[in-house]
């Protein structure tokens, strides 16, 4: 069922130092999902380096409009986060 | 079910880190594994000898010192950090292990969560 | 010692500093529990005493109450029984109360 390794939950902007360290222990089985300010990332390219799944709280996104280039980001609802930390081994609260 | 707590501010600056004390008591008073650790400025929770009677707030030397009492398993630094901050082996309250964040650390855990 | 001449309380009747507490006053907030202080209930507001004065902190919870009486006194004393029947209602806010420690944080 554990398809994913560890899901990282990153709710901090791309200038928070946590953001960067999150970004550094991405491993290549893991998922990221962007929620709160951490949807800001995807606004920008600053998660490009992760090949692994990357998904952001829809609610999140609508809230600062924030609009998601296509492909590079799976947007979800909040069934769909609770999916994820479900499907996922281990789960990193950022 | 194991959880790894991360506090990774400064004590008395600001709460966050507080509230991840609290988290730790909470899922201790339920029995639930618990482990806490500092890195980067969270360190300097540890540092011995701390009075902060002069800015008006309770002591988080003496409030860490509940930890085992209430059940929260260990007490860790990332020592890499410690260096940076001056802190010595001496100068760290008693109880604290020094350990290295990485992978192996953090895959001892379902759960870790950053305090604020 | 009349409701007048205690130290400053919040609307919960916890002192505002532990630090103003004396035995005395604690007779008096206990009385507004209706009740009457025995040895018992000295040795687990001495045990408050002495945790707030090493920790800073009043145990947040009943549970951690419980827990915190055990690791000092073992499971004789140390169990939610024995310290309900002392501190009525939510033991651990009733037992700070008296000793003059602030409120526990996780007591609803």
């Amino acid at each position: 069922m554990a398809s994913i390794r560890t899901l990282h939950i990153l709710n901090k902007t791309p200038d928070h130092p946590r953001f960067n360290r999150c970004l550094a222990s991405l491993g290549s089985e893991d998922a990221l999902l962007l929620t709160e300010d951490g949807v800001l990332a995807a606004a920008s390219d600053r998660f490009t380096g992760f090949a692994g799944p990357v998904y952001a709280l829809r609610a999140d996104l609508e809230a600062r409009a924030v609009e998601v280039a296509g492909g590079t980001l799976s947007p979800v609802d909040f069934e769909g986060m609770v999916k994820l930390t479900t499907e996922a081994e281990q789960i990193i609260s950022w | 079910m194991s959880t790894l707590i991360i506090i990774d501010s400064a004590p008395y600056g600001d709460w966050s880190g507080r509230e991840g004390l609290d988290m730790a008591f909470s899922l201790a008073a339920f029995d639930q594994s618990v482990t806490l650790l500092f890195i980067g400025a969270g360190v300097n929770w540890l540092r011995k000898g701390q009075s902060p009677e002069g800015i008006s707030q309770k002591s988080v030397e003496k409030n860490l010192s509940a930890a085992p009492i209430f059940g929260v398993e260990a007490l860790l630094a990332d020592g890499r950090d410690c260096q940076t901050y001056g802190l010595t082996e001496d100068e760290l309250i008693a109880s604290v292990s020094q350990v290295e964040l990485g992978p192996e650390l953090l895959n001892q855990y379902k759960h870790t969560v950053f305090a604020g | 010692m009349t409701d007048q001449t205690l130290p400053e309380r919040n609307n919960e009747g916890f002192l505002e500093d532990a630090h103003t507490w004396t035995p005395d006053i604690a007779i008096v907030i206990a009385a507004e529990d209706n009740l009457d202080l025995s040895e018992r209930h000295w040795e687990i507001i001495e045990f408050l005493r002495d945790f707030y004065n090493k920790h800073e902190v009043s145990p947040p919870s009943n549970r951690l109450f419980v827990k915190a009486v055990r690791e000092s006194m073992g499971e004789e004393k140390g169990n939610s029984i024995y310290l309900m029947q002392l501190f009525p209602g939510t033991p651990a806010k009733t037992a700070c109360r008296i000793a003059g420690l602030p409120r526990p944080t996780n007591c609803l």
